[in-house]
C-alpha cells in the first residue's frame, strides 16, 4: 500500500456526528447561560437598588420607622453571634457523631443503620419543620422563650446532618492504609482516629462545617417561627429576644415606604457579601489543605 | 547492591582457586613420589584425591544453588559458567596426578632409566607453572596472560614428543619395557594436565570477552 | 569421604579441612539447631463460612528470612497477618489453632494486641508514609507508644538502619509524600524499626517498586537479618530465591468441584533446597513455572 493510498484513507469529507457534537455543545452552553442570566439579573438588581445604601449608617444603627436613619446593626450582630454558636455547636456534635459512625459503629447492627437512615432524611427535611418543632420543644417545652439560644439551637439541628454526612466523607476518604500502618505500630484504637485519623479529615470537616453556617445563615423560617422580632432596638443577647439579619430583610420588604425596599437591597447585599466570604473561606481551605494520597 | 550474589560469587571463586592448591600440593607430591620412587608418598597422593573430589562436589552444589536461586546475568553468569568449567578441569587434573602416583606404584622395583628422569623434571615444572599461569590469569582477569599458556603448552608437547622418543630407544628385556610404556602413560597424563590449564585458560578469556573460543585448532 | 581401612596418614601432603564455601553453613547454623521465634501449629482462619487457609505448621527461626510464596488466593497474605493479630480488625475473620511467640500463646485470653504490634512490626505492599513531615512519621510509633526519650536519636537511628538517613538527614520536617516510591518503603521500615521490634513482617514489600528500589530494599533485609527476624510475603518467587533462608509454598486446595479453595502449606525448606530439588511436585510445578 503506498503512502498516498494510506493519506487519503486517513482524511475524510465529513467526520461523522460533528453537527450531534456541536449541538450538544450548544445546549450546554444554553443551559449555561440560563442560569447565569437568572442569577446575574437577580444580582444586579438588587446592587442597583440597594449599594447606594450600603454605609456606616445601615451598619452601626438601629431600625428606625425612618428609613434615612434605619440601619441593621441589632440584626447583623445578631448574625455574626448565631454563626459563632452554630460553629459550637455543631462541629463537636456532628464530628463526634461522624467518628462515631465511621470508626466505632458496627454496621451490622440494627441500630447503627437505623442512625444512618435518620441523618439521611432529616438532612431532607424543610426548614420550617425545624421552625415548629423548635416552637414546640425548645421555646415552649423547655420553657427558653423566644431568645437568641433558642434560635441557635435550631439551625444547629438543621445544619447538623449536613455537617455530620460531610464530616463522614472527610474520614472516610482518609485511607485505610493509614489506619493500617498506625495500628501495626501499636496504637491503639483513639490513638489512631485522634492522631491520624482527625488530623487529616480535618480540611474536609472544616469545609464542610463552614459551608454548613453558611446556609443557616441565610435561614429566615425556623428563626420567623420561634419568635425572631421585627423591630429590636437594641443589641441582642444570647437570652434576650433577638432578631436576624434574613428576618430583619423580610421586615423591611413588608413596609409601605417604598424606602425600605431599597434598604431591604442594601441588607441582602451585606448578607450575600458574608455569605460569599464563608463561601470563599471554605474554598481557600480546600485548596490549601488538598491531600495527595 | 545485589550484596548477597556478590558475596556467593567471591567466596565460590575463592574455593575453586583454593581446590586449584589442592591440585598443586597433588602434583608435586605425585611427581615427588615418582622421581623418588616413593610408594608411601604414592599411597597418600591417591587418598588426598578425596579431599579434591569434596571441594569438587562443593563448588558444584554451590554452583547449582547460586545458579537456581540468584539468576545471574551477565558477566555474572559467565563468572559461574566459568567457574563450573574450571572446577571440572581442576578435578581431572588431580585424577591425573592420580594415575602418575599409580603408575609409580606399579613400576616399584623394576629398574629404570635415568634419562627419562631430566624429561619428567622439565615436563613436572612446566605443568606446576602452566597451572601457577591459569588460576592466576583467572585471579586477575587477565587474557593475554591466559593466551601465553598456548606457549607453555607447546614446551611439555614438546617434552612429551622427546620422551616418548626416548623411550623407543630403549628397546631391551620386557621388565624394561613394561616400564618403557608405563612411563609413556605418566608422560602422557603430564601432557594432559597441560591441556586443561590451557582449557581454564580459555574459560578465562570467555569470562572477559563473551566469546568461547579455542586457542589453537586440533591440528597442533 | 576417605575409606576407613588402612588409611595411610597424609603427613607429607598434609590433610584439608573440609571445604565449606556457603556462608551460610560457615558461619549460621543450620535451622534446627536455631532458635524458634514463631511456632505454629495447625492454624486455620476463615472469614465467616469461607476458609481462607487451613492446617498450617510450621516453624519460624530467628534471625532468618523466611518467605512464603504461592500463587493468588493461597492465603499467604491473611497468614502473615495472623503474626501480629492484624486479622482482629477484621470483624468476620476467626483465627483457629495455635502461634506461639518465644513460647507464649500469641492469641491468649489475656495477651494485648498493641503489645504483640510493638514487638511484631509490618510494613505493606504499597507504602503507606503518613500526610505528616518525615521526622513525625519515625515518631510516631515511639510516640504513641510512650518512649519519647532522645527521640531525635531515636528517629535518626532507625533512618540510619533504613538506609535513608542520608537523603533525608536535612530535610526531616519535609512532608513524607514528597519522597521517591522506594523511598517512601524505607521510611516506612524505618517507622517500624522505631519502635525496636523483634520481628519484621513484610507484606509484598517491593511489589510496587521499580527493579532498582527493589534491590535496595533486598539489599537492606540482608543486612536487617542480622539484628531482627523477617518474615515476607512475595508473589515474586525469584525475590524469594535470591533473600530467604528458608522458604514455605503455599497452594490453593479445591474442594468440592470447584466451590470450595482455601489455602494450604505445600513444602517448608531451605531456600536452596526448594529451588533445586523440592520434595512435592506442586512445589517444583510451582517453581519452574509450568503451573501454578
Amino acid at each position: 500500500m503506498s503512502a498516498a493510498a494510506a493519506s487519503v484513507e486517513l482524511q475524510s469529507d465529513k467526520p461523522r456526528g460533528v453537527w450531534r457534537g456541536r449541538i450538544f455543545v450548544a445546549f450546554l452552553l444554553l443551559s449555561l447561560a440560563i442560569g447565569f442570566v437568572t442569577l446575574g439579573t437577580l444580582v444586579i438588581q438588587v446592587l442597583l437598588r440597594g449599594i447606594a445604601y450600603v454605609d456606616p449608617v445601615l451598619l452601626t444603627n438601629p431600625p428606625s420607622s425612618d428609613p434615612n436613619i434605619a440601619g441593621a446593626r441589632p440584626a447583623i450582630l445578631a448574625t455574626l453571634y448565631l454563626g459563632v454558636m452554630l460553629i459550637a455547636f455543631t462541629v463537636p456534635i456532628g464530628v463526634g457523631t461522624a467518628i462515631y459512625l465511621e470508626e466505632y459503629a458496627n454496621r451490622d447492627r440494627w441500630f447503627n443503620r437505623l442512625l444512618e437512615l435518620n441523618i439521611q432524611n432529616l438532612a431532607a427535611v424543610p426548614s420550617i419543620v425545624y421552625g415548629i418543632l423548635g416552637l414546640a420543644f425548645l421555646v415552649r417545652g423547655l420553657g427558653l422563650g423566644r431568645v437568641l439560644l433558642a434560635g441557635a439551637l435550631i439551625l444547629t439541628l438543621l445544619v447538623l446532618p449536613t455537617v455530620i454526612i460531610a464530616s463522614r466523607e472527610a474520614i472516610r476518604a482518609v485511607p485505610p492504609s493509614i489506619r493500617e500502618g498506625a495500628y501495626a505500630l501499636g496504637a491503639t484504637k483513639w490513638q489512631v482516629t485522634w492522631r491520624q485519623v482527625l488530623p487529616a479529615a480535618i480540611p474536609g470537616i472544616a469545609t464542610g462545617s463552614i459551608l454548613a453556617v453558611a446556609r443557616a445563615i441565610g435561614e429566615t423560617a425556623p428563626l420567623i417561627l420561634i419568635g425572631a422580632l421585627t423591630f429590636i432596638s437594641f443589641n441582642p443577647t444570647v437570652l434576650g429576644p433577638f432578631t436576624a439579619l434574613p428576618v430583619q430583610i423580610y421586615n423591611w420588604t413588608r413596609l409601605p415606604n417604598p424606602e425600605f425596599k431599597n434598604l431591604a437591597a442594601a441588607a441582602i447585599i451585606l448578607l450575600l457579601v458574608i455569605i460569599l466570604m464563608l463561601n470563599a473561606g471554605a474554598i481557600y481551605l480546600r485548596n490549601r489543605y488538598q491531600k495527595k494520597w | 547492591m545485589r550484596v548477597s550474589l556478590q558475596e556467593e560469587l567471591d567466596q565460590l571463586e575463592a574455593a575453586v582457586q583454593e581446590e586449584g592448591e589442592l591440585v598443586l600440593r597433588a602434583l608435586r607430591g605425585a611427581l615427588g613420589a615418582l622421581e623418588r620412587q616413593d610408594v608411601e608418598l604414592a599411597d597418600e597422593v591417591i587418598a588426598f584425591d578425596d579431599e579434591v573430589d569434596d571441594s569438587y562436589l562443593a563448588v558444584e552444589e554451590g554452583i547449582q544453588s547460586l545458579l537456581a536461586r540468584q539468576t545471574p546475568v551477565a558477566v555474572d553468569l559467565r563468572t559461574v559458567l566459568a567457574l563450573l568449567h574450571v572446577n571440572l578441569h581442576l578435578e581431572r587434573m588431580a585424577d591425573y596426578c592420580v594415575t602418575v602416583a599409580k603408575l609409580t606404584k606399579l613400576v616399584a622395583g623394576i629398574p629404570h632409566d635415568e634419562t627419562l628422569a631430566e624429561a619428567f623434571d622439565e615436563m613436572g615444572a612446566r605443568a606446576e607453572e602452566m597451572i601457577r599461569v591459569s588460576l592466576d590469569s583467572l585471579a586477575s582477569r587477565d587474557m593475554e596472560r591466559a593466551e601465553s599458556l598456548v606457549d607453555l603448552d607447546e614446551l611439555i608437547d614438546r617434552a612429551n614428543r622427546r620422551a616418548v622418543k626416548q623411550v623407543i630407544a630403549i628397546g631391551g628385556d620386557e621388565e624394561r619395557r613394561e616400564w618403557g610404556l608405563r612411563m609413556i602413560v605418566v608422560s602422557r597424563c603430564l601432557e594432559r594436565i597441560g591441556d586443561h590449564a590451557v582449557d581454564i585458560g580459555e574459560q578465562t578469556a570467555f569470562l572477559v570477552s563473551g566469546e568461547f573460543r579455542e586457542f589453537t585448532d586440533a591440528s597442533h | 569421604m576417605v575409606n576407613t581401612e588402612a588409611e595411610p596418614e597424609l603427613v607429607r601432603i598434609g590433610s584439608v579441612e573440609k571445604l565449606d564455601f556457603s556462608e551460610r553453613e560457615r558461619t549460621m547454623p543450620p535451622p534446627e539447631s536455631r532458635e524458634v521465634v514463631f511456632e505454629v501449629s495447625d492454624l486455620s482462619v476463615r472469614y465467616g463460612d469461607s476458609t481462607a487457609l487451613s492446617g498450617v505448621s510450621i516453624k519460624v527461626h530467628k534471625n532468618f528470612v523466611t518467605a512464603f510464596i504461592g500463587p493468588s488466593g493461597c492465603g499467604k497474605s491473611t497468614f502473615i497477618r495472623c503474626f501480629n493479630r492484624m486479622n482482629d480488625l477484621i470483624p468476620t475473620a476467626v483465627v483457629e489453632g495455635r502461634i506461639e511467640y518465644h513460647g507464649q500463646d500469641l492469641y491468649g485470653p489475656r495477651v494485648d494486641p498493641v503489645e504483640v504490634r510493638k514487638r511484631i512490626g509490618m510494613v505493606f505492599q504499597k507504602p503507606n508514609p503518613f500526610p505528616k513531615s518525615i521526622y513525625d512519621n519515625v515518631a510516631f510509633g515511639p510516640r504513641v507508644l510512650g518512649m519519647t526519650d532522645n527521640l531525635d536519636e531515636q528517629v535518626e537511628k532507625a533512618l540510619g538502619q533504613a538506609a535513608l538517613w542520608d537523603e533525608v538527614k536535612d530535610r526531616l520536617k519535609a512532608n513524607a509524600l514528597g519522597l521517591s516510591g522506594g523511598q517512601q518503603q524505607r521510611l516506612c521500615i524505618a517507622r517500624c524499626l522505631a519502635v525496636e521490634p523483634d520481628v519484621l513482617l513484610m507484606d509484598e514489600p517491593a511489589s510496587a517498586l521499580d527493579p532498582i528500589a527493589t534491590t535496595r530494599i533486598e539489599d537492606l533485609m540482608h543486612e536487617l537479618k542480622r539484628d531482627y527476624s523477617i518474615v515476607i510475603v512475595t508473589h515474586n518467587m525469584q525475590q524469594a530465591a535470591r533473600i530467604a533462608d528458608m522458604t514455605a509454598f503455599f497452594s490453593v486446595r479445591v474442594e468440592d468441584e470447584g466451590k470450595k479453595r482455601h489455602g494450604v502449606l505445600v513444602e517448608y525448606d531451605t531456600t536452596p533446597k526448594i529451588f533445586t530439588h523440592p520434595s512435592d511436585k506442586r512445589t517444583e510445578d510451582y517453581v519452574t513455572g509450568r503451573f501454578g
